[in-house]
C-alpha cells in the first residue's frame, strides 16, 4: 500500500497508506507525551525530548547553526545556536537544549545576538572569503548567516592562518581546509549514513583541519551527501565542480530512477539540461540522503538521446514514423502472433497506457523488461540489488488489469510483432529483433532500438510529469524539469498516438487523465490524488543549502 | 434639449452664435473667424525667415571656423562673435573627447604575472541583462586562485553597455574603460570578443583583493612563519 | 569657313553645346550646391568630403559620386508595375524641360566676322547685309514669335511624367503622388500663365530674346537695369516666381512628393531611372531661373553695356553716327559678348541660389493651403496685374 507524494501538500491518506509529511513542524502530541514552553514570548508546544532549535522552527523562528543537521548526531560544537533560557545563567546551544515544560526562551534579546554575532566573526577568523571561486556560493549557510548576524568588516588585522586549498579526500570529493568550520556534520554523516568512519579532525586550535581517518580515504558509496552537508564550500564534488554556480540553477522535485528504492530528489537544471541530483528529505523513503551512483544517473539523461522518431533506422516525422508502426504492428495483431513489452524503467501511467492499448488490440503476450539485479549493491541502507525503479508497479498494474506477464527473455519463437516500452530487452536475440516487426518507445537509441522497424521517442524520466512505485509499494510522483529534446513526448502521450492511428479510442489529453484512470483500475491504489505540478524553483530565492 | 445646455454648447465651440433656428435649436447661424489677410499672403513672415537663413548662411560661409575644442566645450562659447555657428565635428580628422565615465568595449585585466585575473565567479553573466556573457570555468594548477575562465565571451552585439558587469565584478577583472566602440563586422560572430582578445587589451590590475592587495597570498604566508602562534 | 559657321548656328549644336555642356552640368552641381547651401543654413558643412585623390573642392565632386553611384545601382522594375509607361515617366518629365530650354537667349547674336573690333550699331541697323555681319550665330535655338507660349505649352508636358510614373507604379502611394501633381499644376499653370500676361503688355512681344534686348521701354536702353521689367512688374515678377516655385514641385510646394507620408510619385524608382526625376527636378530649376532672368531682369544684358561698350547717360547720334553725351567707353565685340554671356550665367546661377535659399527656409504647405493661395491668391492677383498694366498702358503709354 502506498501513496502519490505530493510536494505541494495535501497528502491523501489511503487506508494503511503511510503519509509522505515532512518531519518538520512535528505534530502536536498528546498532552501527556508533549511539554510547552514560551519562545520570545510566544508558546510553542511540542513532543517531549525535541530540542528547542526545532521548537523554534515550528514558531517560524529560524535560530541560525553549523553543526546542527536534523539527520544526524547533535553534538553543539559550532556554538552558533545560542539561546538565552531564563533561571539559566550561561547561554544554551538550542540544537542540544531538550525542550522543558514552562521552559522560557529569548532568541532575540542582547546577549544571545551578540553571541551569536561574535561567534560569526570567530568563525570567519580564518575563512578564506573566497566566494567569487568558491562554488558553495549562493547557497552557502556561512554566507547567509554572515548577512543575517554580522554584516560588518573584518577586524582581523594579523595574517590568516593558511591551510591547503584542493585536498583530494577520494574519489569524489575535493576538501578546502581552509573553508572548512570545522563543524563535523561530514564526520558525523559517514558514520551514521555510511556506516564507515572514513573522516576525523586532526590538529588543535586554529590549525585543526579536517582530514581522512588514518589508512582511510572517502570512498564510501553515499559520500556524496558529505558535500550536501558542509554549511561551506570545504567540501565540493568533483562531479559539479566549477561547472555551474548554484544561483544560477532551478530545482525541480522528482525521484531518483537508479534503482528500485525510489530516493526523492531534486533535480538541479538549467537551460535543460541537468546538472546535479540532491537528495529530497522524505523519511519513510530515504530520509536526507541517497547513493552516489544515483547522484550520477542524470548524465545518462544526454547519452544517445531519441531526438526524432526512427523509420528502418532513418529520422522521420511523427505522422510517418505512427503509420509505419500501426502498419507493423497491424500484420501481428491479426493473426495473433503479436506481444507487448512493459518496461520497469517507465512511469507507472506509460505501462498502464501500454497495456490498455494492448487490451484494446485484444493482444495475449505479455512481458516485462528490466535490468538484472545487481546484489552487490544491496547494502541494508539505501542501496537495493533491484535497480529497476518500477518493477513493483508493472506488477501492480498487470495484476489489477489481469494480464499473464512473463520475463523478456522468454519471448515466445512464435511471435512476429513486437511493441515494446523502453530501450533493453535482455536476453531477447538481436537477430531476432530483425525478424520481428519490432516498435519501439523509448528514450534512448540504444540496445535493442537500432534493430526496430520503427522507434518512437520519449521523455526520459527528469523530463517526465508521472508516478513510479518503489520497492515498498510507495507511488511516488517525478515532475517534468524541463522539456524533452527534439520531438519526444511523453510515453503515454506515444501510446495515445499510437491508438489513435490505429483507430482505437484511448482518450487522454493529459497525464493526469491516465493517472485518474489507473488508481480507478489498481485496487491498491484507489483514492490516489494527483498533486499539482511543481514549478521549479529558482536556487537564488532558497537561502542557503546545507 | 433644454435653452441652458444649447448656450453652453455653443461657448465650448466659441463660436459667436448670430441667430438659432426656431425649427430646431441645433440649426444656427455662427460667426467663423478667417485668418487676417498677412496671415495667408505668407510674403511678410518668408521675408522674415528668409532674413534668419540668410544671416546663418552668410555667417556660416564666410567667417572662420570655431576650433574644435570650442565645439567640444560644454555651455556658451564666451569669445564666439566672429566665428561661424557650424557645429559638425569632422570625425576621423577631429575627434571629441568622451566623458571619463565612457563605457566603451570590454577589458580583462591581468595578474602580475598576466594570467586573466578573472576567476570565473559568474557574477557578470548572472546580472547581465542582455544574456550576452558567456564563461565556461575550468580548474588551474595554482592551488590559491583555482578557478579561471576557460572560455570567457562577450557577445558585443547583444551587450546594451550598462556596464552592471563591471559593477559586479568582485576581483575588478572586466572593465569597459577602454574607450573603444564595438568595430564594424562583416560577421555576426566576429562581433563576439574572446578571453584573448578581451586580455589583450587588457592593463595590470592593481586592486586590492582580500583587503591585503594581489599578493596578499605569499605575503600571508612569509609572515605566518615568524607567527607567534605557530 | 563657311560650313563651320553653318553647323554652329544649326539649333542641335548649340543645344548640345549650351543644354548639355552648360545647363546639365549646372544641375547636377546644383544637386551638391543644395545640400552644401541648406547645411550651411542650418549650421551644419554638408557633403564636403568627395574627391579624386587628393583633388578635394569642398567637395564639389559629390556630384560625380553621386552620377556613379545612380548609374552603377540595380534598377528594380517591380512585378505589376506598367513596364512601358513606367519606362516612359522619366523620359516624360526630362525631355520637356530640356526641349523649353530652345527658346532661351543665352546671349546676344555673334557677328564672328568683327569680334575684334567695337560693333558698329548704325552700320548693322542699315546694312544688315554686309558682308561683316555674315555668318552670324544666336545664342538662341529657336526665335519664334509664340516664344514663351511654347514654354508653357511644352513645360505642361513634364506633369505627364509624374503622372504617369505614379499610375504605372502601381502603388497606392505612388497614384496619390501622380494626382496631387497634376492637381497642383493645373492650379499654378493658370496662375503662371496670367502672371507673364503683364509682360507681354509692356513690352508687347512673347519673344523672350525681344523682351530681354529691348526691355519695356523704348526710351531707354536695353541695358539700363531702369528698364527691365522687375521694375515695371514688380507684382508680376513676384506672382511668377510663385508659381514656378510651385511647377517645380519643390519645397514649400513640395506636396507631391510628400517626403513624410507619400514619398511621391517616383517612390518605386530606383538607380538612374529615379536619377532622371531628380534630374529633371534641377533642371527644372535653371529653367526656371533662365526665364526670370531673361524677362525681368534683362536677360543677358550687362547693365549700361550697349552692343557697342559702356555707355552711361549718354546716346548714339543717329546722324553722326557718334556717342553723344554721359560717358562712354567703347569694347570690342568678342569682350562685350563674352560678358554679356556671362552676366546671364551669373544671373541664373543667383536665382538658382535664391530658390534653394525659399525652398530651405519655408516649411511645406498644406494642401488646402496651397490651393487657396493659388486660386484665391495668385489668380485673382495676376488677373489684377493684368487689368492694371493694360489701363496704365492706355492712359499713359497711349496704347498700341
Amino acid at each position: 500500500m502506498s501513496t502519490t507524494e505530493t510536494p505541494t501538500g495535501t497528502p491523501p491518506a489511503p487506508s494503511g497508506g503511510v503519509p509522505a509529511t515532512p518531519p518538520t513542524p512535528p505534530q502536536p502530541a498528546p498532552a501527556s507525551n508533549s511539554v510547552t514552553l514560551t519562545i520570545d514570548g510566544q508558546a510553542v508546544t511540542v513532543p517531549k525530548g525535541t530540542n528547542v532549535l526545532e521548537a523554534a522552527r515550528t514558531l517560524g523562528i529560524d535560530i541560525a547553526a553549523f553543526c546542527y543537521h536534523p539527520g544526524l548526531p547533535i553534538v553543539a560544537q559550532c556554538r552558533q545556536c545560542l539561546v538565552s533560557v531564563e533561571k539559566n545563567p550561561k547561554l544554551q546551544p538550542s540544537c542540544q537544549q531538550v525542550c522543558g515544560d514552562n521552559m522560557v526562551v529569548h532568541t532575540t534579546d542582547k546577549q544571545s545576538t551578540l553571541a551569536r554575532q561574535q561567534m560569526l566573526e570567530f568563525t570567519l577568523l580564518n575563512h578564506p572569503v573566497d566566494c567569487p571561486i568558491c562554488d558553495k556560493a549562493g547557497e552557502c549557510t556561512l554566507q547567509k548567516l554572515y548577512f543575517d548576524h554580522d554584516n560588518q568588516d573584518s577586524r582581523v588585522d594579523v595574517p590568516k592562518v593558511h591551510k591547503d586549498k584542493a585536498v583530494d579526500l577520494g574519489p569524489t570529493v575535493v576538501l578546502d581546509q581552509e573553508r572548512c568550520i570545522l563543524c563535523s556534520r561530514c564526520i558525523r554523516t559517514c558514520d551514521v549514513v555510511a556506516g564507515q568512519h572514513q573522516l576525523e579532525f586532526a590538529n588543535r586550535g586554529d590549525h585543526e583541519i579536517l582530514t581522512t581517518a588514518p589508512g582511510e580515504q572517502l570512498d564510501n558509496p553515499y559520500s556524496l551527501n558529505t558535500v550536501d552537508v558542509c554549511p561551506v564550500g570545504a567540501l565540493t564534488a568533483k562531479d559539479f565542480r566549477f561547472t555551474m554556480r548554484a544561483w544560477e540553477l532551478e530545482a525541480t522535485p522528482s525521484v531518483c530512477n537508479g534503482c528500485a528504492t525510489g530516493c526523492n530528489v531534486e533535480i538541479h537544471h538549467k537551460n535543460g539540461r541537468a546538472w546535479r541530483l540532491v537528495p529530497r528529505h522524505n523519511p519513510d523513503v530515504n530520509d536526507y540522503w541517497m547513493c552516489d551512483e544515483g547522484r550520477f544517473t542524470y548524465h545518462d539523461l544526454r547519452e544517445e538521446r531519441l531526438a526524432a522518431a526512427l523509420v528502418d533506422g532513418l529520422p522521420a516525422g511523427w505522422d510517418r514514423a505512427l503509420r509505419a508502426a500501426a502498419d507493423g504492428l497491424a500484420i501481428g495483431r491479426t493473426s495473433g502472433q503479436f506481444a507487448v513489452v512493459f518496461s520497469a524503467l517507465h512511469t507507472n501511467e506509460d505501462n498502464f497506457a501500454l497495456a490498455k492499448l494492448a487490451q484494446a488490440w485484444g493482444v495475449s503476450h505479455f512481458y516485462v523488461a528490466g535490468k538484472p539485479p545487481v546484489p552487490a549493491r544491496a547494502d541494508g541502507r539505501l542501496r537495493v540489488a533491484d535497480i529497476n525503479p518500477n518493477m513493483a508497479g508493472v506488477k501492480a498494474i498487470t495484476e489489477a488489469l489481469g494480464l499473464t506477464v512473463k520475463p523478456v527473455y522468454e519471448l515466445d519463437p512464435s511471435i512476429r510483432g513486437l511493441l515494446a516500452l523502453g530501450d533493453i530487452l535482455p536476453g531477447v536475440d538481436p537477430g531476432r529483433l530483425k525478424e520481428l516487426e519490432y516498435v519501439a518507445i523509448t528514450a534512448h537509441e540504444r540496445g535493442p532500438v537500432p534493430h526496430a522497424k520503427v522507434a518512437l521517442p520519449t521523455s526520459d524520466w527528469a523530463e517526465t510529469s508521472g508516478t513510479i512505485t518503489n520497492n515498498k509499494g510507495h507511488v511516488q510522483r517525478m515532475h517534468a524539469a524541463f522539456a524533452p529534446p527534439g520531438q519526444a513526448i511523453a510515453g503515454w502521450e506515444v501510446i495515445v498516438r499510437l491508438a489513435s492511428i490505429s483507430s482505437t479510442k484511448l482518450s487522454w489529453s493529459h497525464v493526469r487523465d491516465v493517472f485518474k484512470d489507473m488508481t480507478a483500475a489498481v485496487p491498491a491504489w484507489n483514492g490516489l490524488t494527483w498533486a499539482r505540478e511543481a514549478r521549479p524553483l529558482a536556487l537564488r530565492f532558497a537561502g542557503s543549502r546545507g | 434639449m433644454s435653452a441652458s445646455h444649447h448656450e453652453e454648447e455653443t461657448h465650448d465651440m466659441g463660436l459667436k452664435v448670430l441667430s438659432t433656428s426656431t425649427i430646431h435649436p441645433r440649426v444656427r447661424t455662427v460667426q467663423v473667424s478667417r485668418p487676417e489677410a498677412q496671415d495667408t499672403t505668407f510674403l511678410a513672415a518668408t521675408a522674415k525667415g528668409l532674413g534668419v537663413t540668410l544671416k546663418h548662411f552668410a555667417r556660416n560661409l564666410f567667417l572662420p571656423m570655431k576650433k574644435l575644442a570650442k565645439r567640444n566645450a560644454a555651455g556658451a562659447p564666451t569669445d564666439e562673435t566672429w566665428r561661424n555657428e557650424i557645429e559638425t565635428v569632422q570625425y576621423p580628422e577631429e575627434k571629441v573627447t568622451y566623458p571619463e565615465r565612457f563605457r566603451g568595449l570590454h577589458r580583462l585585466t591581468l595578474r602580475e604575472d598576466g594570467n586573466v585575473r578573472c576567476v570565473a565567479c559568474m557574477c557578470c553573466p548572472t546580472v547581465c541583462p542582455a544574456h550576452c556573457i558567456t564563461i565556461i570555468p575550468a580548474e588551474t594548477d595554482d592551488k590559491g586562485i583555482e578557478k579561471k575562465p576557460a572560455i570567457f565571451e562577450i557577445d558585443e552585439l547583444r551587450c546594451v553597455v550598462c556596464g552592471l558587469c563591471v559593477e559586479a565584478c568582485p576581483c575588478d577583472a572586466i572593465r569597459m574603460d577602454t574607450g573603444m566602440h564595438a568595430r564594424p563586422v562583416e560577421d555576426r560572430a566576429d562581433a563576439i570578443e574572446t578571453r584573448e582578445t578581451m586580455m589583450g587589451r587588457g592593463v595590470r590590475s592593481i586592486a586590492v583583493q582580500g583587503g591585503e592587495g594581489p599578493d596578499w597570498r605569499a605575503h600571508g604566508h612569509e609572515v605566518t612563519k615568524t607567527d607567534v602562534n605557530r | 569657313m563657311k560650313t563651320l559657321y553653318d553647323i554652329l548656328d544649326w539649333p542641335g549644336t548649340k543645344w548640345l553645346f549650351i543644354v548639355l555642356a552648360l545647363v546639365m552640368p549646372l544641375a547636377s552641381l546644383l544637386t551638391w550646391a543644395e545640400r552644401r547651401q541648406s547645411a550651411m543654413m542650418q549650421d551644419r558643412l554638408g557633403p564636403n568630403r568627395a574627391n579624386i585623390g587628393p583633388v578635394k573642392i569642398m567637395g564639389i565632386l559629390h556630384f560625380v559620386a553621386d552620377a556613379v553611384k545612380m548609374i552603377f545601382k540595380e534598377d528594380v522594375i517591380p512585378a505589376n508595375v506598367h513596364k512601358g509607361l513606367f519606362t516612359l515617366a522619366p523620359i516624360l518629365a526630362l525631355a520637356p524641360v530640356l526641349i523649353a530650354f530652345c527658346i532661351i537667349p543665352f546671349g546676344p547674336t555673334i557677328y564672328p566676322h568683327v569680334y575684334t573690333q567695337t560693333l558698329d550699331t548704325y552700320a548693322l541697323a542699315t546694312q544688315p547685309q554686309n558682308a561683316m555681319f555674315a555668318d552670324s550665330i544666336r545664342l538662341q535655338m529657336f526665335q519664334v514669335d509664340f516664344g514663351l507660349i511654347f514654354y508653357f505649352a511644352v513645360l505642361t508636358l513634364a506633369n505627364y511624367g509624374g503622372t504617369i510614373a505614379g499610375w504605372a507604379s502601381y502603388n497606392k502611394w505612388a497614384l496619390l503622388g501622380g494626382l496631387r501633381s497634376s492637381s497642383q499644376m493645373m492650379s499654378y499653370e493658370v496662375a503662371m500663365g496670367m502672371a507673364l500676361m503683364g509682360a507681354f503688355l509692356v513690352t508687347g512681344s512673347l519673344e523672350p530674346g525681344f523682351i530681354a534686348s529691348h526691355g519695356a521701354s523704348d526710351s531707354m536702353s536695353g541695358s539700363n537695369p531702369l528698364n527691365w521689367l522687375w521694375l515695371w512688374q514688380p507684382v508680376g515678377l513676384i506672382l511668377f516666381f510663385t508659381a514656378a516655385i510651385a511647377e517645380t514641385k519643390r519645397a514649400p510646394f513640395d506636396i507631391p512628393e510628400g517626403e513624410p507620408e507619400i514619398i511621391g510619385y517616383f517612390v518605386e524608382y530606383s538607380g538612374m531611372r529615379w536619377g532622371i526625376f531628380f534630374l529633371a527636378e534641377f533642371i527644372e530649376i535653371v529653367f526656371i531661373s533662365s526665364v526670370i532672368a531673361t524677362v525681368f531682369f534683362g536677360g543677358w544684358q550687362v547693365p549700361f553695356l550697349d552692343a557697342d561698350g559702356f555707355r552711361v547717360g549718354g546716346y548714339v547720334d543717329q546722324v553722326n553716327h557718334i556717342s553723344v553725351g554721359g560717358w562712354f567707353r567703347p569694347l570690342p565685340h568678342a569682350i562685350v559678348t563674352g560678358l554679356q554671356f556671362a552676366a546671364f550665367g551669373l544671373k541664373v546661377i543667383l536665382l538658382c541660389w535664391f530658390q534653394l535659399m525659399i525652398r530651405w527656409t519655408l516649411p511645406r504647405f498644406r494642401a488646402d493651403q496651397l490651393m487657396h493661395l493659388g486660386w484665391k491668391l495668385l489668380l485673382p492677383l495676376s488677373l489684377a496685374n493684368i487689368m492694371v498694366t493694360a489701363l496704365i498702358k492706355l492712359l499713359f503709354m497711349g496704347g498700341s
